[in-house]
């Protein structure tokens, strides 16, 4: 009984982790999904929404700035703005780079934000990170809390899908697709390009600020490893392409799925012996050496999907042309 | 016949379970990540304890103690999902780790402070972990930053330094040492002339030791680094243009290259290391390495003999506390230090047990000290200070 109850509860928790994910990777659907710009910079982001998440509700400390014990929401609010606002500076001078150069400097502004983070010292205690940081639910009793925080996390996400299938379907959505796949097609049918690249790169942003808030409360510590870009950047990638680009959907099976293997491979391992003989070689250690198996293990999965389902789990699904279902019904 | 077997199958079933059964110990920490290759000789310390225990008597009734390892890659988040598998998954009754500040800081907050599982952590060193609100649950065998770039302050103090020029690498452990160093000499009644902060790995530092001895006229200079980061070459550099001949640091710089590279006559009498150490002539000191250097493993290496303290104290405190209840071995965790208790070390399961057993109070004296607990689930730690000696290699004298 005991052991079913912590298997529920550690469900709980890589639910509310992949949902966390699910943002992040739903931010970057509209970037690259949509409107198919290259964003390798997604861990500054996730920084920017992490710190202004951190600094702006943890208590008094000397080590860092801030301290006004701001209420969570209106934090969470105002790191999504924050991160729109930087994104903006950075779309109104990068976005007209095409793809690959786009990467290049998102790589760099990315890097460039987590130096800041690690040598402002005074403003964010460097290295040794934002401790204490308040986490929505918290007071109440376990398992309550754990549940509130997930219920919190999966609404957000359920919000965020709604919403951006609405774009998707809308002309607002339609000239992003326009855009991604013949730029001078939309540019000659009298589109703003530049307008909607950059409308396209600040909202992506947003959401993944909004994910940096909530990873935040959800570790109750961060420091500049948050914007690592193996578990940052990388991994979001992973999920969107995995689960399926330009498909929100996709992207939310993508972010629980590979969010469940990374984390649940350590299950496993626990299940390995410590030693085993293969062909009278003996084998030793095998517990500790499981680790490096799980990083291994993401990376075949990510090989594995590229070659089957090159367009993920769930590909695109275009909507129909406007006034073509319509004419259909008239025919039928 | 038959039904006689069943039975008997049936009660060593039964029975086989109470007579040794398992209780599980989270071990957490980095063993994957950018400090891998230190965290194996920790997990070889920590499973050293665990063999120690098992084969003289194992827990309370005869269980044995299980180390379920989990990843925590030096990252809060790996830190927080290796801690809600073990505590969940596993179901421990308490953890060892996590390695790192970070992963720790974010592991017990979100984790096992509210799921109410005691943790010791071998290797975290963040002065941030002891304000936690931890409802005594939080402990660590390795000394808080805080006490070394105290114990080094107060060291150069007593040497006659009253102004030094300060430079440290920017890392965090470092920039955490040097933090805490500059606010107690400046409390103590020294001046810090000039504070600079570095990144290291670069071929030269000419500018920063430039810029620094512009600063004022400082008596030497404080140095927190690594010494194949940026340690050595900055004391060239300060030789070389005649900025400073005296230096002062932490452990990052312990390391016998430094006199290779420099030159013993150069630095004999002119530099002063504090290193987290063991009395190395104390017996408890002794039967750890000789247990450890037989699993050919070098005792010296960093926190081993905190991971080996940290599993023992916990194998000790389940026997205190005489049940696998997580509250009651977080409890039990702050009586097995009593001063008038029976005095056990490392290896000394079997008399520690039995002390315990006959219900007399025990003073566990580990590999790296006394590990008495204070509130804040600390150990104040042992300091000893480096010197070159004769010989040109360094000279431990322990800080008393």
């Amino acid at each position: 009984m005991d052991a079913l109850y912590g298997y529920g509860i550690y469900a709980l928790t890589l639910a509310s982790m992949g949902g966390i994910y699910a943002i992040l990777v739903l931010g970057l659907n509209i970037q690259w999904g949509f409107t198919g710009l290259f964003n390798a910079g997604v861990a500054g982001f996730i920084a920017v929404g992490a710190y202004t998440q951190a600094l702006l509700t943890t208590p008094v400390s000397a080590r860092h700035i801030g301290g006004i014990e701001m209420p969570i929401p209106m934090a969470m609010v105002l790191a999504m703005i924050l991160s729109a606002i930087v994104a903006y500076f950075i779309a109104r001078i990068c976005v007209r780079l095409r793809s690959d150069y786009l990467a290049i400097a998102t790589i760099g502004i990315a890097e460039i934000l987590r130096l800041i983070f690690k040598n402002e010292l005074w403003a964010t205690n460097g290295p040794r990170g934002v401790s204490q940081i308040p986490k929505a639910f918290e007071s109440l009793p376990q398992p309550w809390n754990i549940v509130a925080f997930l219920l919190m996390v999966l609404a957000i996400v359920a919000v965020i899908y709604i919403l951006l299938e609405r774009a998707r379907l809308s002309p607002w959505g339609r000239v992003m697709t326009a855009i991604r796949e013949n730029e001078q097609a939309a540019s000659a049918a009298g589109k703003d390009v530049e307008r909607f690249r950059v409308e396209s790169f600040v909202i992506g942003a947003a959401l993944m600020g909004l994910g940096g808030a909530l990873l935040a409360q959800y570790l109750k510590q961060i420091d500049p490893q948050v914007s690592d870009p193996l578990t940052a950047t990388f991994l979001v990638w992973v999920m969107l392409i995995a689960g399926g680009s330009a498909n929100n959907r996709g992207a939310i099976l993508g972010a629980f799925l590979l969010w469940t293997v990374w984390s649940a491979t350590q299950i496993l391992s626990g299940f390995l012996p410590n030693e085993i003989v293969v062909f009278g070689f003996e084998i030793g250690n095998l517990q500790v050496r499981s680790a490096y198996v799980r990083i291994f293990l993401i990376g075949l999965i990510l090989q594995f999907i590229l070659q089957q389902r090159p367009e993920g789990l769930l590909p695109e699904q275009r909507p129909a042309p406007v006034g073509m279902g319509k004419l259909q019904g008239e025919r039928a | 016949m038959k039904k006689f077997l069943t039975g008997a199958a049936l009660a060593a079933l039964l029975t086989a379970p109470a007579m040794a059964a398992d209780i599980k110990v989270g071990s957490v920490a980095g063993i994957t990540g950018p400090i891998a290759e230190l965290v194996a000789p920790i997990m070889d310390g920590r499973a050293l304890a665990a063999e120690h225990i098992n084969s003289n008597g194992g827990l309370l009734g005869g269980d044995s103690m299980v180390m379920v390892p989990a990843d925590s890659q030096c990252d809060p988040k790996a830190g927080v999902d290796a801690g809600n598998k073990v505590v969940n998954v596993d179901q421990v009754v308490a953890i060892i780790g996590a390695s790192c500040s970070g992963a720790t800081n974010g592991m017990v907050q979100s984790v096992t402070i509210p799921a109410g599982i005691p943790s010791i952590s071998d290797s975290a060193t963040a002065p941030s972990i002891s304000d936690l609100d931890d409802k005594g649950l939080v402990f660590r065998t390795a000394p808080s930053d805080a006490y070394q770039g105290a114990a080094l302050a107060q060291y150069a103090y007593d040497q006659g330094f009253r102004k030094l020029a300060m430079t440290y690498a920017n890392d965090d452990y470092n920039a955490g040492i040097a933090t805490v160093f500059a606010q107690v000499f400046a409390d103590i009644g020294g001046t810090i002339t000039a504070n600079q902060v570095h990144e290291p790995n670069k071929a030269s530092y000419r500018a920063e030791v430039a810029t620094m001895a512009g600063g004022g006229d400082a008596e030497g200079l404080a140095l927190f680094a690594y010494y194949g980061g940026s340690g050595i070459t900055i004391i060239k550099n300060s030789l070389e243009t005649g900025s400073f001949g005296k230096f002062v640091g932490a452990d990052g710089m312990f390391d016998q290259s430094v006199i290779d590279q420099i030159g013993a006559d150069t630095l004999r009498g002119n530099i002063w290391l504090t290193q987290s150490a063991s009395d190395p002539d104390s017996a408890s000191y002794k039967s750890f390495a000789e247990a450890y250097a037989a699993t050919g493993n070098d005792p010296q290496a960093p926190y081993a003999a905190h991971g080996y303290d940290a599993t023992f104290m916990l194998a000790m405190a389940i026997e205190k506390a005489g049940s696998a209840d997580s509250g009651a071995i977080a409890k039990a965790l702050m009586e097995i230090n009593d001063p008038n208790g029976v005095e056990v070390g490392p290896g000394q399961w079997a008399e520690a047990k039995a002390a315990i057993a006959a219900g007399n109070a025990v003073n566990y004296t580990g590999a790296t000290g006394s590990v008495d607990f204070d509130a804040n689930g600390d150990v104040p730690g042992f300091y000893g200070v480096n010197t070159v000696g004769a010989d040109g290699s360094w000279e431990t004298t322990l800080l008393k």
